[in-house]
């Protein structure tokens, strides 16, 4: 008996560890998919590829900072002389617009940059190791893959070292919890450096077709690198690199300007892809944007009140005799609404259903007129001039706003220039950052840039303390964020924010 | 032990365990009992050995407990490096030799008794004077290229907002110290006013400036003095005193308030504190030239001090100095002129005075003019300056309102949609809960002029409402049910004009209206008081939104008032 007993004991025990362990210790998610089980074809690094791109057009869900497009534009533009309060912006907001900052501004939470580095590091990191489980994957897809990722975040630490200048440098990817994130910061410079490393192999690694325009226009492609080199090479004062940068796109067939037209303006902006375009974020009908609901539903920023008649000029004998960039193509006269993002063509607004104009990230005359930067501090300032020309041609530029600068002459040109670049760029996220760079060159020779442009955002009653901060070259860079400096103590804040 | 052992094992049992018990339990449960665990300011301190000796400060002076209790404090911390150099300055050695009345009033003069952040100091006084009266100077300067904010021009801001449990603190780097010279003894110790000093003490200015003042707190009291230097006197033609006599005093008596040379100096002193960031934003200055108003203009980051197109003709205006401006003195503040300015004769302009625009709103800077404003509500124990009406002190539902909404929302929407956005609430109109609501108008240039108010219309429950121009009845009543008139047959605004209406606000709307109550003669230039008296018992809000003076010469129809946002509308 006793013996019968423990025998049925014994398979019992068996039985029951044998058999029943398996399903509720398994511990892999049931919605998702892990590491160990990605990352074993190139149809998943394409995906993580275009996972990076999807999360540069909106946050994913459970995230609820704003799109990195919105970003884009706040840094770009609050700190300029071309913008206003709407009725619903935010206390932070309005702040900033009038270089009244402090380390407790949520608009410096850097999370959605930080957050889309990651991605882009985790292909590069984790991508290499495919090609030994999958055959088909080629070196050079692989290398296409690698170009995407190093260039976008190459892309992003330059917004980043423009926006706040000493930040941490995070290079490869964050997989656990046990990774060390007490990562202090890097300068701009060792930023900056950083990035053009990773262009220079981006572009020997880049792709330079697709096969398909949305694709051409919407992936990074080697032009796309080498409009950012140009960028980057501007910002450290190597004006022949700039040079040749810029070079490589306009010796491409694939860009040109579009004559003004009436339409002109849904061509490049509202439809998007067209022959100015570079690089662009590719909001569509099922991903929109979020400009609709803060430039016209409810508006968070306006049209400086000025800007339509000091920036594009009003031609008082012929009123249809317009600048192509100005009147209900950048904004809308009288209530200086931003119309760039809104608008289908010069009389009809996008249905909110509808609203997925890109984000510009490039275009093809940000290169012509960064060469002619370039150019300019070669002291070819003729061929500048030239390039500047060519463009007010094509747009349409009202005569008065033109210029005659002297060709020796680098602070006219320089002047004119950034006039000029206002009116191309008005409301892409590049003013301040077109500021900051010209006024900072050869150690802040022309800081009056930034001050004339800071008397237009102050309030009157806080005007010269507002002068004052802008005399330090501190307070052009946004302070890191008090949540960031809680977090990781490794951090130093920027003694302006003190 | 053997009984102990002989007890049956149950109990033998229970025994152990009770013992065990006791030995067990006697550590006690620690409960965390606050919710939150931010330091109050004078703990603050305690914890910080860096600012060990303005603590010791308000040891000595008995403050220490007080900015440990609840409230809403701003606290300027003085480093003790501050602190020391303060003491090197007096020439003690220790806190204690120091007086105790001194180190009062330095307490009370680094703390204020609201919540004010780094980011609504402007180029100006702080909207809140601090615990001794005086107010502080904000601002901003750049040393070495290293730029910080200001307190009072030379301390500077080492670590700002540090968020407490009672308020919030700003450390500084050097010890605020209470102005003890009056404008008079600040305007004789600067050899470059000594020309000015004359004329001063010829004209009998100079005792009126160098009178205390007698209630620190009230802003009215304080003088304000456009002081010009010997080389702008030289620049005009003026050396010596005698010169000046001989151009201006066709009295031959300066101690006469009607001698022109008299004029000349009162015309340069401004009643109340006013600081340039005051100035920047105030359209015109009176002055103690009796009826005389200086005019200002903001040009970039220049003010300028008359400077008018009058009859079409730019009159070219001065410019005040801004780097030595803005000293204050224990009466008042000093500005510096670059040129020489001359009483101007005015003619009578249009004023347009929003209700909102008023002292008791504008200092609740964290809404007047923004957003998310919604309803802020004001008891009559906090108004006073800019108006007051009869109430009960402490009852409840006698307040006026300040509705702000979003700017560019519709004229139908919302309650402020009017000009500027904004509206005034008076809630409950009636006797014995808010009655007679005195608005002190802005300045009014002397003259004759038609007023007409604006306000949004209401169904129900309101009624008729009188308006009084300095305790004088307007012949014309105000009736709040009466909506703007909207017709479609294209009766002409001429016509609704002579029937004392018009349509104010552009885009227009039914939902508001304004009404010509009457004609006044402004007898002086300056401000006065605009009283509005409700006739019947309202028992829901009454929102007005604007008065407006205009010359009688002057269109009355026209420029508009942009509904939804502060903009002027021209003719087309």
């Amino acid at each position: 008996m006793q013996t019968k007993i423990r025998t049925i004991l014994a398979i019992f025990i068996i039985f029951v560890s044998a058999s029943s362990c398996d399903s509720y210790l398994d511990l892999r998610p049931q919605d998702g998919i892990i590491r160990e089980e990605f990352w074993k074809t190139k149809e998943d690094i394409q995906a993580a590829v275009i996972g990076i791109y999807s999360s540069m057009l909106n946050s994913p869900p459970g995230v609820n900072d704003f799109p990195l497009s919105q970003y884009l534009f706040m840094y770009g533009e609050l700190r300029g002389d071309m913008i206003a309060p709407g009725g619903n912006v935010t206390e932070d907001q309005r702040d900033i617009m009038n270089s009244n900052i402090i380390a407790s501004n949520e608009l410096t939470d850097w999370s959605i940059f930080y957050r889309t580095i990651n991605y882009c590091n985790t292909v590069i990191d984790l991508a290499p190791a495919v090609r030994e489980k999958d055959p088909t994957l080629t070196q050079t897809q692989l290398n296409h893959f690698l170009s995407e990722a190093l260039a976008i975040r190459a892309y992003l630490y330059f917004t980043l070292a423009r926006t706040f200048r000493d930040v941490p440098l995070k290079l490869d990817a964050t997989l656990s919890d046990a990774d060390n994130f007490q990562l202090p910061t890097n300068t701009q410079s060792e930023v900056f450096a950083q990035v053009i490393k990773d262009l220079e192999l981006a572009e020997q690694y880049g792709v330079e077709d697709y096969g398909n325009n949305p694709s051409n226009r919407g992936r990074i492609t080697t032009y796309a690198i080498n409009a950012m080199q140009a960028d980057v090479y501007l910002w450290v004062e190597d004006y022949e690199k700039a040079v040749v940068a810029a070079d490589k796109v306009i010796a491409s067939p694939r860009f040109s300007l579009i004559q003004a037209s009436s339409n002109w303006f849904n061509t490049v902006y509202a439809q998007g892809n067209s022959t100015e375009s570079i690089f662009e974020f590719q909001f569509t009908p099922s991903n929109l944007n979020s400009f609709y609901s803060i430039f016209y539903l409810r508006p968070q920023f306006l049209g400086g009140v000025e800007v339509l008649e000091d920036v594009f000029g009003i031609d008082l004998e012929n009123a249809n005799n317009r600048d192509v960039r100005g009147e209900r193509a950048s904004l809308v006269p009288g209530t200086a609404q931003i119309y760039k993002y809104v608008g289908l063509n010069f009389n009809d607004l996008k249905e909110v259903q509808s609203s997925d104009t890109h984000w510009f990230v490039y275009r093809f005359a940000d290169v012509l007129l960064m060469k002619a930067e370039a150019l300019t501090e070669l002291n070819r300032g003729a061929e500048a001039i030239e390039i500047i020309e060519e463009i007010r041609l094509k747009r349409n530029a009202l005569e008065v706003t033109s210029q005659e600068p002297g060709s020796e002459n680098k602070i006219e040109i320089i002047n004119y220039l950034l006039e000029e670049r206002a009116r191309e760029f008005a409301y892409e996220g590049k003013r301040w950052f077109d500021l900051l760079r010209n006024a900072k060159r050869n150690n802040y020779e022309r800081l009056d840039i930034l001050l004339s442009a800071g008397i237009v955002g102050a309030l009157p009653e806080q005007q010269q303390s507002v002068l004052a901060k802008l005399r330090d070259p501190n307070s052009h860079y946004l302070p890191i964020n008090t949540n960031e400096l809680f977090a990781n103590k490794a951090l130093v804040q920027n003694p302006f924010y003190k | 032990m053997k009984r102990l052992l002989r007890l049956p094992s149950l109990l033998r049992l229970t025994l152990v365990f009770l013992i065990a018990l006791v030995f067990q339990n006697c550590s006690e449960q620690k409960i965390k009992e606050t919710t939150d665990e931010t330091l109050n300011i004078t703990e603050y301190l305690r914890t910080n050995s860096d600012y060990s000796m303005f603590l010791e400060i308000l040891d000595i002076t008995n403050y220490a407990a007080f900015m440990n209790t609840y409230g809403t404090y701003t606290i300027f911390i003085p480093t003790n490096d501050a602190v020391q150099a303060y003491l090197n300055d007096v020439g003690a050695t220790s806190l204690s030799q120091v007086p105790i009345t001194d180190l009062q009033n330095i307490a009370k003069l680094h703390i204020l008794d609201q919540k004010v952040n780094t980011t609504s100091f402007t180029d100006g006084k702080i909207a809140t004077p601090s615990l001794y009266g005086q107010y502080l100077v904000t601002g901003a300067s750049n040393k070495n290229g290293v730029s910080s904010t200001t307190v009072n021009k030379d301390a500077s801001i080492v670590a700002s907002n540090i968020e407490l449990g009672n308020g919030v603190v700003h450390v500084i780097d050097k010890v605020l110290r209470v102005a003890d010279k009056t404008l008079a003894q600040t305007i004789e110790a600067d050899p470059k006013l000594s020309l000015f000093t004359e004329v001063l003490k010829e004209t009998g200015w100079y005792d009126k400036l160098n009178q205390p003042l007698t209630d620190i707190t009230d802003i009215d009291s304080y003088l304000t003095v456009l002081a010009q230097t010997n080389e702008v006197f030289q620049e005009a033609g003026y050396t010596t005193l005698d010169q000046l006599k001989n151009r201006y005093s066709h009295l031959n008596n300066p101690l006469d308030l009607k001698d022109s040379l008299n004029l000349f100096v009162s015309y340069r002193i401004l009643p109340r504190l006013q600081y340039l960031a005051d100035i920047a934003i105030t359209p015109s200055l009176v002055t103690k030239a009796p009826l005389e108003v200086i005019s200002t203009k903001l040009s970039k980051d220049t003010i300028l001090l008359n400077e008018d197109i009058f009859n079409g003709v730019l009159e070219k205006g001065v410019a005040i100095d801004r780097s030595v401006s803005d000293v204050t003195a224990s009466n008042g503040v000093l500005h510096y002129i670059k040129g020489n300015v001359a009483i101007k004769k005015r003619i009578p302009a249009p004023v347009y005075f929003e209700f909102t625009d008023i002292a008791e709103f504008r200092r609740l800077t964290a809404f007047w003019k923004k957003p998310a404003a919604t309803l802020q509500t004001l008891f009559v124990g906090d108004a006073g300056i800019d108006v007051t009406w009869d109430a009960k002190a402490g009852d409840g539902a006698a307040w006026i309102g300040y509705r702000k909404d979003a700017d560019g929302t519709s004229i139908l929407n919302g309650v402020g949609n009017c000009w500027g956005a904004d509206a005034i609430d008076i809630n409950r109109f009636r006797d014995a809960n808010a009655q007679n609501i005195r608005f002190k108008t802005p300045v009014i240039i002397k003259g004759r002029y038609k007023i007409w108010i604006s306000y949004r219309q209401k169904g129900t429950k309101l009624g008729n409402v009188k308006v009084f121009f300095n305790g004088i009845e307007m012949p014309r009543q105000i009736n709040l049910h009466e909506g703007g008139n909207t017709d479609t047959a294209n009766t002409p605004e001429t016509v609704l004009e002579s029937q004392g209406y018009k349509r104010y606000a552009s885009p227009w709307s039914n939902r508001v209206n304004c009404r010509l109550v009457g004609v006044v003669d402004v007898p002086t230039t300056g401000r006065h008081t605009l009283t509005l008296q409700s006739q019947g018992s309202f028992s829901d809000g009454a929102w007005f939104d604007m008065a407006e003076f205009r010359p009688v010469e002057m269109d009355q129809l026209w420029p508009k008032f942009a509904a939804g946002k502060s903009t002027l509308v021209q003719k087309p």
